[in-house]
């Protein structure tokens, strides 16, 4: 597997917390005992140094009544040690759901899935129980496809049959042309300067140079402080060439041409005037406080004969580098993905409509095109009936969320995923929606406000997703490894290891 | 009116086809792409040589997965039968796939039906493969045929209910009788259950429609018509995206009746376009919307009969402004054929070439149709030698004018790029016709628009006379070639290397590789691009990048021909390209520092995302000029075709002497152009030799003129105030303030040096000097309130 990956490193946030899911309080009966601190393997429960009282429970490493089921040191030592509320002489431990939970997340993002993403970003790891980390509430999608293991969920892999699952994936695979290979199936997704600030962009791109693997840059200019990282950055060519020239166009290894957004397909990318700010316009080359729109198509691309032409020309610009397709998922997606392959193309990068931010128009999202769930195996089956399957990677995106609907992905047929809201949330964003307007992230996620931007910066930004990605992997291996599949490309196109709540019983 | 007419109406017609067979089982629509197309129409016979050499030209915009021919106008000896056969007989070919078919097909639906008064087998060259194509041509037959008295009479007793009247009303159901026909062959033997043994190609009379599994030029070859002459040609180039199992019967041209059709591009409503011509009893067979389209036409034109302006009008409706601006008679008529057939309209992108064969009339035509928004490559080309004879020759006029025994040669020609167009005229004169590229005119159809109508048709009659006119009838006229600035053009490639002799290097491909570094910075090469590649590794541009990497800075490219991608991969460069002949699309597209000077018409995407440095053009730009570009100083002595600037921001400074075709400068970004921002000037005049212009009827023709456009500004020099508010869509017409006129003098004044044409005469008007004030007005962007920041 080449050099060792990235460790985890404690990185929480200063400034703000998680709202946590259970609350812990103690009532009269406490007798400050300290039994209950040994009892909790997550540190809930403290006793400053010399203090006679045990301090306020930190409710946020809570697994509620779950974390009997998940002791670190297995489930006799819970027997052997109880947890905290049987542990209690005075049975002064009152253990109840937060009712601000209820006010966190949305079908998609289910609050448990936003907690344990938080969770993974700060410590490299998801929480070990207590959190619907598989699937999120939205009752459709990758939400309905569940896996057939092998192994059940007691089973604990040792680390090191984890760290031997091979979770590399080559994004070129023509006979001709530069290899390049990432050692996670994933990278990020395009994210403009304008959309999102530019410690956002910084955050992902050393992330991704950690992890040897990717980001993009999105539609809006190449900014300066990027192109130190532009081995790990992909120059993204989108329908209004914002930002693009023939100097980012040669900085890259992959150009990544947006032909359609799966979140808006048949839209533009578009920037409302609140976020156009002097300096986002001036990175575009264009004029403050309007909202800026990119064409729904290229117009220079109405047709295959015209992509082909298209791919050509950035190739005659950038020979060396590998050119992305990224397209939505309408009902003839296969004819458009067999088009790329013969166009030039080396990445087919599917884009479904479970994701977009709030910037994303509510009309647009998820009701256009055909869901992901289907155009995958629909793209990977005819592209292998045509031959090509082995020519092509294919790349899956929009609403990836989890370890889970990654595999899910490649299970379909996919190679790999792209993502995007997921690094968002290991940045703190709470999905509260208001991602269009400027000063409407209060994270300083999406905005280029000075002021919110100053909130962190972006080494901080970085080791979060760094972690977030290292907890991907180790619960992607551990699928593959309750699947007894050796690597992730042995998973791809497996469909006969999923089944949908609607057409199979369980086995 | 004759009774005949009443009688044979469309619906009888459409209503005898009730009977026929249903459409088998239909799968998915095979996925379009787009694809090469090139038409041409000449009052003397060419062979097909010329043809291919203008299809081969465009091999990059097919992949060997199709590619046709439709041949009219042809000479009988060639086809062993006399003249009054080839005009009065139907050329029934058929495609058999099967050798063992043949016997079946005849027996059933060649024999009994007709009279055959000759056939014959069209010779083919050997083994396929040796050629390069995958699969098998099919083998073609063509039968002269008239139908059986007795079997026609049948047929019109009983779907007309009687014998016809006349002879003409005889001729329409014979027509439909040879229709049904082939439609029931081809439900048998092609489209049914997966059983492909043979099918129609072609049934009108002189015209004849050859198509494969490959290149269109393989056709010419495969079936030895490169000495083959005659005066209708159109080739096709395929792009189908699937790409496995392939069948000619899927290849372009498609068939009607008395034409063929050739199509590039893909609709977006399929599914209602089939659903309407089902309802009139007409089934696709070949699930592409090539046939739907041409299924269209023959409904429109032979069934309903609608005179070729309307079934143009039903194919590219005229909309907005554009329809506003038609007399209002033609208003009237044109609201009632969109209202008719707004279910049938084959909603683009899409460009149509059809060939015509009207025996009948004695009538040839080609005509070129584009979708209203413009959106697939098209140039329409004509040379006509009658010129030379009279100075003042006006083509379409001329009918009535002088009397000659032998009319002048004249050619029209219809394409995806101009440098096919090139190629077939460099061809014709090798093949020893009075041809010469460059044509005497090269133009675009403005789609749906009331200044052309978005169709040209060339039209050889009896008289052997090519006339060319537009939608609406109005001729184009040459007076001559065009005027050039191009060295090469005027003095030919030798005399262009020898201009250069100063020169240390002239290079071909053949010594491309062992190319060392120049002398000095002040070095040129020369570079004869003819047998470059059109792209790739090994093509013109790539080699040019190469000589640049080993220290060449100046270049001149002469004999390009479709070359793409001339000056990209540069990166931030200083470099000087001069271009001569008929270089490809995305010409300087990336360009950042340096000059290219095209000494000649460039084609599509020209300068796309431009950084900076300077594009002289001596001629035309195509589509989506300066796309997203973001400065440079650009001069076109030309017009721009649909859609230049769009999304453009920064500070690109243009000239363009002509004026474009529509969607100029949409979603224009470019800054505040007095504090840095970009502009373009668009002049309006059409260049006739040096220091001499005339003045076009307006600046502007389009309906669609700054829409959406936050920053820069378009200068239109216009004295007569023809732009109105109107045109535009988020714009709004200002005055030409004196900071303005110190912006755009500089630019006038290099305007002249580069083309002759003098910021005086720009601003003389009728004898008159003007202000610039008077002569230019100024287009800024208004603030639009739905995508401003939002403020209380």
């Amino acid at each position: 597997m080449g050099e060792p990956l990235p460790k985890p490193r404690a990185m929480p946030h200063a400034e703000w917390r998680k709202v946590p899911k259970w609350r812990v309080r103690y009532s009269a009966e406490c007798i400050d005992c300290g039994l209950c601190i040994p009892a909790c393997p997550y540190g809930v429960h403290r006793r400053a140094p010399g203090s006679l009282r045990l301090g306020i429970p930190d409710d946020f490493g809570c697994l509620g009544p779950a974390c009997e089921q998940a002791h670190p040191a297995g489930p006799e030592a819970v027997f052997q040690e109880g947890f905290c509320v049987r542990q209690c002489p005075t049975s002064a431990i009152a253990l109840e759901k937060n009712p601000e939970w209820q006010t966190l997340g949305d079908p998609r993002w289910s609050a448990d899935l936003l907690f344990a993403t938080w969770t993974a970003a700060e410590t490299g790891r998801y929480p070990a129980a207590g959190f619907e980390v598989r699937v999120g509430d939205s009752g459709g999608g990758f939400d309905r496809l569940r896996f057939k293991f092998k192994r059940s969920r007691h089973e604990r892999a040792r680390d090191t049959e984890l760290e031997a699952i091979d979770t590399a994936i080559p994004l070129a695979r023509r006979k001709e042309g530069p290899r390049l290979q990432i050692p996670v199936p994933w990278y990020g997704g395009g994210m403009s300067y304008g959309s999102v600030g530019l410690n956002v962009m910084l955050s992902r791109a050393k992330a991704a140079r950690a992890w040897r693997t990717f980001t993009c840059t999105g539609e809006g200019g190449y900014p300066q402080e990027l192109l130190a990282y532009k081995d790990c950055v992909i120059t993204q060519i989108a329908t209004g060439m914002f930002g693009v020239s023939e100097t980012t166009v040669q900085a890259a290894r992959i150009l990544e041409i947006k032909y359609a957004q799966g979140a808006k397909p048949g839209l533009g990318g578009h920037l409302l005037a609140d976020k156009n700010t002097g300096a986002v316009a001036a990175m575009r080359e264009t004029v403050a406080g309007i909202s800026l729109f990119s064409p729904f198509p290229f117009h220079s691309v109405y047709s295959v004969e015209d992509h082909r032409k298209h791919v050509d020309w950035l190739r005659a610009m950038n020979p060396r580098a590998l050119v992305s397709a990224k397209v939505s998922t309408p009902t003839d997606v296969d004819m458009v993905a067999v088009g790329c392959y013969y166009g030039g193309v080396d990445i087919l990068h599917l884009d479904g409509a479970y994701g977009g931010t709030g910037a994303a128009p509510d009309i647009a999202k998820k009701n256009i095109a055909m869901p992901l769930e289907f155009a995958i195996p629909k793209v990977h089956r005819f592209l292998q009936a045509e031959g090509i399957r082995d020519e092509i990677t294919v790349i899956a995106s929009g609403g990836v969320r989890s370890a889970h609907d990654i595999a899910k992905a490649i299970a379909l047929g996919a190679d790999g995923v792209v993502l995007g809201t997921s690094e968002l949330v290991a940045l703190n964003c709470t999905r509260c929606g208001n991602c269009e307007s400027g000063r409407g992230c209060q994270h300083g996620i999406a905005s280029t406000d000075p002021e919110l931007n100053a909130l962190w910066d972006a080494d901080w930004g970085a080791q979060r997703i760094s972690n977030l990605y290292h907890a991907l992997r180790l619960e992607l291996a551990e699928i593959l490894w309750r699947l007894g599949l050796p690597s992730v490309q042995a998973l791809r196109g497996r469909t006969d290891v999923l089944y949908h709540l609607d057409r199979l019983p369980p086995p | 009116m004759p009774s005949a007419v009443k009688d044979s109406n469309p619906e009888l017609l459409l209503a005898s086809r009730a009977s026929l067979p249903p459409a088998p089982q239909q799968g998915p629509r095979e996925a379009e792409g787009g694809c090469g197309v090139v038409g041409l129409l000449a009052n003397c016979a060419v062979p097909g040589s010329a043809v291919a050499a203008g299809c081969s030209a465009m091999r990059n915009r097919g992949n060997g997965k199709g590619g046709g021919l439709a041949i009219g106008g042809m000479e009988a000896g060639a086809l062993g039968v006399d003249a009054a056969t080839l005009r009065g007989d139907y050329l029934l070919a058929i495609a058999y796939l099967e050798a063992e078919a043949r016997e079946a097909v005849e027996a059933e639906f060649v024999r009994p039906q007709f009279e055959v008064h000759a056939e014959g087998r069209f010779e083919t060259a050997g083994d396929p493969r040796a050629l390069g194509m995958e699969v098998a041509p099919p083998e073609v037959r063509r039968y002269f045929v008239r139908a059986r008295a007795a079997a026609l009479d049948a047929f019109c007793r009983e779907h007309l209910g009687r014998l016809p009247h006349d002879r003409l009303e005889r001729e329409r159901w014979e027509d439909e009788f040879v229709y049904q026909n082939s439609y029931r062959l081809n439900a048998r033997h092609y489209a049914s259950l997966g059983k492909k043994s043979a099918f129609v190609l072609s049934h009108a009379k002189d015209l004849l429609v050859l198509k494969l599994v490959g290149y269109a030029e393989d056709a010419i070859k495969y079936y030895g018509l490169e000495d083959f002459r005659a005066k209708l040609w159109i080739g096709h180039q395929r792009y189908p995206t699937k790409g496995r199992v392939w069948h000619p019967g899927g290849a372009h041209p498609f068939i009607g009746m008395h034409e063929a059709l050739v199509h590039n591009g893909d609709f977006a409503n399929y599914a209602r376009v089939v659903k309407y011509l089902k309802q009139r009893h007409i089934a696709p067979l070949f699930l592409t919307d090539t046939e739907v389209s041409v299924l269209l036409f023959d409904l429109w034109t032979r069934v309903y009969r609608y005179p070729l302006e309307l079934a143009i009008e039903a194919m590219g409706p005229t909309t907005e402004r554009d329809f506003e601006l038609l007399p209002p008679s033609r208003q009237a008529a044109y609201r009632a054929v969109q209202t008719a057939s707004m279910k049938g309209s084959p909603d683009g992108p899409w460009f149509f070439i059809v060939a015509r064969s009207e025996t009948g009339e004695r009538r040839l035509q080609l005509l070129g149709v584009t979708d209203t928004s413009m959106l697939r490559p098209q140039v329409f080309a004509l040379q006509d030698l009658g010129w030379r004879e009279s100075p003042t020759f006006v083509l379409g006029k001329a009918a009535r004018g002088e009397k000659r025994n032998e009319p002048a040669p004249a050619i029209g020609l219809i394409a995806s790029e101009k440098q096919a167009i090139d190629r077939v005229l460099t061809q014709l004169r090798v093949a020893g016709l009075p041809f010469q590229k460059p044509a005497d005119r090269y133009w675009n159809a403005r789609g749906g628009s009331y200044s052309d109508g978005g169709a040209f048709i060339f039209t050889v009659d009896g008289t052997g006379r090519l006339t060319a006119t537009d939608k609406f009838g109005a001729a184009v006229t040459v007076s001559g070639p065009e005027p050039k600035l191009g060295l090469a053009e005027s003095k030919g490639a030798e005399a262009l290397v020898e201009a250069r002799a100063h020169t240390q290097m002239t290079i071909s491909a053949a010594g491309a590789a062992g190319i060392k570094g120049p002398r000095d910075e002040a070095s040129e090469l020369v570079v004869d691009a003819a047998e470059f590649p059109l792209e790739g590794r090994a093509g013109l541009a790539a080699f040019v990048v190469h000589a640049y990497g080993l220290g060449w800075r100046r270049f001149c490219l002469f004999n390009t021909s479709g070359h793409r991608f001339i000056g990209c991969g540069l990166g931030a460069a200083k470099v000087e390209i001069d271009c001569h002949g008929s270089p490809g699309d995305y010409l300087a597209s990336g360009l950042d520092g340096g000059t290219v000077r095209v000494f000649n018409s460039a084609q599509d995407q020209v300068g796309q995302i431009l950084k900076s440095g300077r594009l002289v053009i001596y001629g035309d730009v195509g589509q989506t000029f300066m796309y997203a570009a973001k400065g440079g100083e650009v001069f076109v002595l030309g017009n721009a075709a649909g859609r230049p600037l769009i999304n453009a921001v920064g500070r690109p400074r243009v000239i363009i002497n002509g004026t474009c075709l529509d969607y100029l400068a949409e979603s224009f970004m470019a800054g505040d152009p007095l504090r840095g921002g970009g502009f373009v000037v668009v002049n309006g005049v059409r260049y006739t030799g040096p220091a001499s212009f005339e003045e076009l009827e307006t600046p502007y023709p389009g309906g669609n003129l700054f829409s959406l456009a936050s920053g820069g500004a378009i200068y239109f020099r216009d004295p007569r105030r023809a732009i109105g508010p109107d045109q535009l869509n988020g714009g709004k017409i200002a005055d030409l303030a004196t900071e303005d006129w110190e912006l755009i003098r500089p630019m006038l004044e290099e305007n002249e040096r580069l083309f002759g044409i003098t910021v005086d005469s720009l601003l003389t008007f009728e004898g008159r000097k003007l202000k610039p004030a008077e002569a230019y007005i100024k287009i800024i962007p208004t603030k639009l309130r739905a995508l401003s920041v939002a403020h209380d």
